[in-house]
């Protein structure tokens, strides 16, 4: 090992990032644009849905009704449609989402003590609107109907279970609070992988690697040297991760510093390796592209970032155990959230050195042959 | 005309060749989409069921034993240990064993015995938000539900009738999706974001690897205009992306059972300018990104992360921030995302969507344009 060899190294990568100015500037750019897409989309909480009410019934009680829906919060009420027949055109262009239903008669029947049926047409074509519309229309309804009873002056005290819901760690269920945490690795891989992924192959298109075999230099001094430009980068752009997105959607941070750092340093350098090496069997760019793709795409889909892992089918949960990134976020959100120390993480950072360890060792032995060759 | 034919489809030929001569990237071409629907469409689901659950049953009565009923025959939670002590709990939180504890407190079976109010805490654990809220509306109205029992009984025993107490009874009907599919939901969607990620990047990268290995100078001292370059450079990208799309929309029908219930004519006609639009936004990357590492970044962040989530596959556009649905227009995957959804689940046809063709036709020609521009301004430098 020489230092003097991978300190030259390390400077000729910088050299050459230096002249791509607009590459620096993208990648600092990339996880603060990350971080308002994720932390604004992702997080969303849906309210206003877009509504139609239908009123055929025109009395006190539906007007009570519309008030009730207007007041809750969720729901946008934005056209009056004369009848039934005019919402399928509405619902068709996309112009409402949800359609209340009030036929006639109905306080009549609440009079007379009767049920009364109220429709409630939801979009199916979204899933998640139908989910929440549907269920913040019964609820309404169902208050509605509380509140009913006690005007009627009905006090019944039959026995009942008093369930007092806590949520712990995370009180406002707020989901930026994940998501942030989360992000930091996320980024982390994606500009770890994207550049690290070209680094060697695109040397072997332009020649340049068979030069470098031929100076003395060694597999491990290649690879640090290659390595340790990326890895400033990626740690600069973490930083700027945790450090907007603590401040500016106010997550807080209630665990312990370095269980947070170990878990990145491992991540780290499972994804340094897992570029190399995609770097390294690669024969174009292209292909060093389109693997990267293929290993990303799985990885954001999988790994819980997004979709909570468990309600992904038991057939598919088993491989979401592979992904390494499963387990920084385990670290990362279990520190943040939680508060978790070393002791309550111990299993996950075992896993992640692990595949730091096995990745690196391919990475290593890949360029071992490649210099041999 | 016909000699400048010729030209094009000489380097149409060569781009062919030099897909051919490299299998595995016209493989991954092909098998990465049809692998990253299957994932998507199996692993994408906001669905929450089966949430771990641990219970502690302080009480130990006929009546805990019944109330934790609840939750062991539900499939929206699974009880997964018992435990005795509030330790245990925090350990299986810590350790995302469980998300969700039910505790009963002692006495809950005397209290109810005699006519009163057990005792219950429900933990959540709120560091999987998403799943924490949807729980939380499952322990709710399992509540609900048993309370409404627990005072049906108790009417019985006593000899009322409730059933004269009126009151408002939610019918809800589902238009479009009735089952509520995730799938039917998520495929027309992930064949527009597959399309995006695929074309956008290959042809921002083919373009400027030209100019990285030197060879973009070898094509300027040919006959060959700009313009026949980007367009053969550009035909096999859309052959290929047709082929994608082609292969999604059948899977789609044999393997999850998408219907596809609208105007085939014009889920085609759509995607064939939202492949132009998304070619055009590859040419533009390439004509601003001077390596292709910047090409690859760049496209990277304009393909994939605005597909993605802002083009309402997986996330309602109408509930983010005002600026971000603005720059959602931005990008061409919403349009076709909302073509793609009408046409497969409502049904509808030209009629319905031709203000998102429109907008795909105007996308596609302006971004073409300017691109071209940027690239014969370059040449000339």
């Amino acid at each position: 090992m020489s230092g003097k060899r991978i300190r030259l190294l390390i400077w000729k990568e910088f050299l050459q990032l230096r002249r791509d100015p607009m590459l620096i500037r993208l990648l600092m750019l990339m996880p603060v644009l990350q971080l308002i897409l994720f932390g604004y989309v992702v997080a969303v909480d849906i309210r206003n849905l877009s509504t139609a009410v239908v009123d055929l019934d025109h009395s006190a009680t539906s007007q009570k009704l519309e008030a009730a829906f207007t007041g809750s919060g969720y729901f946008r009420i934005v056209s009056h449609p004369a009848s039934e027949n005019e919402l399928r055109p509405l619902l068709d262009r996309g112009t409402v989402t949800v359609a209340i239903v009030i036929p006639e008669g109905t306080e009549d029947r609440l009079i007379t003590g009767q049920t009364a049926p109220v429709g409630i047409v939801v979009d199916g074509s979204d899933s998640q609107i139908s989910a929440v519309g549907s269920g913040y229309a019964s609820q309404i309804i169902a208050g509605f109907n509380a509140e009913l009873r006690d005007a009627a002056g009905v006090s019944l005290s039959p026995p009942g279970v008093d369930a007092r819901i806590r949520v712990m760690f995370n009180p406002t269920m707020d989901p930026v609070n994940t998501m942030i945490p989360g992000l930091i690795a996320v980024i982390m891989m994606i500009s770890l992988m994207a550049i690290l992924s070209q680094a060697v192959v695109k040397e072997r298109e332009s020649g340049t690697l068979e030069q470098m075999f031929v100076t003395p230099i060694k597999a491990e001094e290649y690879l640090i040297g290659k390595v340790t430009p990326y890895a400033v980068l990626a740690t600069a752009q973490m930083l700027v991760v945790a450090v907007v997105g603590m401040l500016w959607f106010r997550v807080p941070f209630s665990g312990n510093v370095w269980v947070v750092l170990t878990g990145l340093a491992l991540f780290m350098l499972t994804n340094i390796g897992m570029g190399l090496f995609v770097s390294l069997v690669s024969r174009t760019r292209q292909q060093a592209q389109q693997a990267m793709a293929f290993l990303m795409i799985p990885t954001m889909i999988l790994s819980g970032f997004i979709f909570p892992i468990e309600s992904m089918p038991d057939l598919i949960q088993p491989f979401t155990k592979l992904i390494p990134m499963t387990w920084a976020l385990i670290v990362l959100r279990n520190s943040f959230v939680k508060g978790s120390d070393f002791a309550a993480l111990t299993v996950p950072l075992v896993v992640l050195a692990g595949f730091a360890v096995v990745i690196f060792t391919a990475a290593v032995v890949a360029t071992r042959r490649r210099i041999s060759d | 005309m016909r000699a400048s034919l010729d030209r094009i489809a000489a380097i149409v030929i060569k781009e062919f060749r030099h897909l051919g001569r490299d299998p595995r990237a016209l493989l991954a071409v092909v098998i990465t989409p049809v692998i990253q629907l299957l994932l998507f469409a199996y692993a994408i689901s906001f669905d929450v069921d089966h949430v771990p659950t641990i219970v502690v049953d302080l009480d130990r009565t006929t009546q805990s034993r019944d109330y934790l009923r609840l939750y062991e025959g539900s499939t929206f939670f699974t009880v997964v240990s018992e435990a005795d002590t509030m330790d245990a709990v925090d350990q299986a939180f810590d350790l995302n064993q469980a998300h969700l504890a039910i505790v009963i407190e002692a006495g809950f079976g005397r209290q109810l015995a005699s006519g009163g109010t057990g005792q219950v805490a429900v933990l959540v654990d709120g560091s999987e938000p998403t799943s924490a809220r949807i729980s939380q509306a499952y322990t709710v109205a399992a509540n609900q539900l048993y309370n409404q029992q627990l005072t049906r009984q108790w009417a019985q025993a006593q000899g009322l009738d409730l059933s004269s107490l009126g009151g408002l009874e939610p019918r809800v009907r589902t238009w479009y999706n009735p089952e509520r599919r995730s799938s039917d939901f998520l495929i027309p969607g992930l064949m527009v974001v597959i399309i995006a990620i695929v074309t956008v990047q290959q042809t921002a990268v083919t373009l400027v690897r030209e100019r990285d290995l030197g060879t973009e100078e070898q094509l300027d001292v040919s006959p060959l205009r700009k313009v026949e370059l980007m367009v053969a450079k550009l035909l096999p990208w859309t052959a290929i992306a047709f082929l994608d799309v082609a292969v999604i929309i059948c899977l789609g029908q044999w393997l999850f059972d998408v219907p596809l219930r609208g105007d085939i004519g014009a889920l085609a006609v759509g995607s064939a300018l939202f492949v132009f639009a998304a070619l055009g936004l590859g040419l533009l990357v390439s004509a601003i990104a001077p390596t292709t590492d910047t090409a690859n970044i760049l496209a990277l962040l304009i393909a994939f992360l605005p597909s993605f989530l802002l083009s309402g596959l997986a996330f309602a556009l109408d509930q983010i921030p005002v600026v971000l649905q603005w720059l959602s227009y931005a990008f061409p995957a919403r349009y076709m995302v909302t073509i793609s959804r009408v046409v497969f689940l409502k049904g509808g046809g030209f009629a319905e969507v031709w203000p998102e063709l429109l907008a795909l036709a105007g996308y596609a020609t302006v971004m073409i344009l300017v691109s071209s521009a940027l690239h014969g301004r370059r040449a000339r430098r």
